[in-house]
């Protein structure tokens, strides 16, 4: 039981930190509040599994997994996907912004080279 | 007739000098769009006195393409040739894949090099390219005779409604479900293709036909 404490302290230490950076960002306004609503969210949530390991076993008995840990790690991994996505996503869009630019610095350098 | 031929450039001193001086004894609006070049592609395209756009970084051939356009469309191109920078083409037959367009029968004109007398093509190399027009087939519904190739020529409404969102290779693809999506009027002609020991280094490999079927799967899932 010792052991666990140390673990749920430095769990609950951890989403407390994390919580306080996407509040600096959304004070920031790096992030909106739809982001900043599912970060804290999500980080209650891992507090709370810490705290209450109980929980996610009734959770998971309601959707038919066996064990609560087995729960937590599939929505971990669905959630890691879907991040993933997203970053794959905005890669993507930033890489088409970038040939955008180049695309742009070239044909105007060409247009400025023909006005002089 | 505002002709314009758009050649896309990634390190081809080799062989870009040959091919422009080639292009100018017939044809006066040449675009070369040097890919980020490392090596002296731009200051051989500037000596030949041709337009050069000049990527400051390597963004790929289908970027390139769509820069060269882009900036032919502003100059008031009424037809648009695509042209490969490696020698692989032949100037003579310029003339062959525009008169569809100059009769304006079609609206984009595709270089074919199984139609028709055929190119001596290396055994591997086919195998990829017949993979490749399947594949596109699945893709767009379009059966072509040669899905990869970059001998093309659009007129001036074909060349404003295609849009390459594909920077690298898979932009062949993409101009196919481009012509099918906008309703074009296409036609296939047949081009000879000359595989020079240069052109085919230059050329796609049988692991980057993966990559460019990677590229439009995930464009695919993100659109």
């Amino acid at each position: 039981m010792g052991n666990y404490l140390i673990i749920r302290i430095i769990a609950s230490v951890f989403s407390i930190f994390a919580i306080f950076k996407v509040l600096k960002k959304y004070r920031d306004k790096n992030i909106s509040f739809k982001e900043l609503f599912f970060w804290v969210i999500i980080w209650l949530a891992v507090g709370l599994v810490f705290w209450l390991p109980r929980f996610t076993t009734f959770l998971a008995n309601f959707l038919g997994i066996g064990r609560g840990a087995d729960l937590v790690i599939y929505t971990s991994i669905i959630l890691i996907f879907y991040l993933i996505f997203r970053i794959f996503i905005i890669l993507d869009k930033q890489q088409q912004e970038i040939t955008k630019i180049v695309r742009h610095l070239a044909i105007t350098e060409e247009e400025r080279k023909k006005e002089n | 007739m505002n002709i314009y031929i758009v050649i896309p450039a990634y390190n081809e001193d080799q062989t870009l000098t040959q091919v422009l001086s080639e292009l100018k004894k017939d044809y006066s609006n040449i675009i070369v769009v040097d890919d980020g070049s490392t090596d002296n592609t731009f200051q051989q395209a500037l000596l030949a006195k041709v337009v050069v756009l000049s990527h400051l970084i390597n963004r790929g051939q289908g970027a390139a393409l769509a820069t060269g356009i882009n900036y032919a469309l502003e100059q008031g191109a009424d037809i648009i040739v695509t042209f490969d920078a490696d020698g692989q083409h032949q100037v003579a037959e310029i003339a062959k894949i525009i008169q569809p367009l100059i009769e304006q029968q079609v609206d984009v004109v595709l270089g074919s090099r199984f139609l028709g007398q055929q190119s001596k093509i290396p055994l591997f190399r086919k195998i990829i390219l017949k993979m490749a027009i399947i594949f596109t087939w699945l893709i767009s519904g379009i059966k072509l005779t040669d899905a990869h190739n970059g001998f093309r020529a659009f007129n001036r409404l074909a060349a404003e409604k295609i849009k390459i969102s594909q920077d690298r290779m898979a932009h062949s693809s993409e101009i196919i479900e481009e012509i099918k999506r906008n309703k074009l009027n296409y036609k296939e002609v047949p081009v000879t293709i000359s595989y020079t020991k240069y052109s085919l280094s230059k050329g796609q490999t049988f692991w980057d036909s993966f990559k460019i079927a990677k590229d439009i799967f995930f464009k695919k899932i993100i659109k």
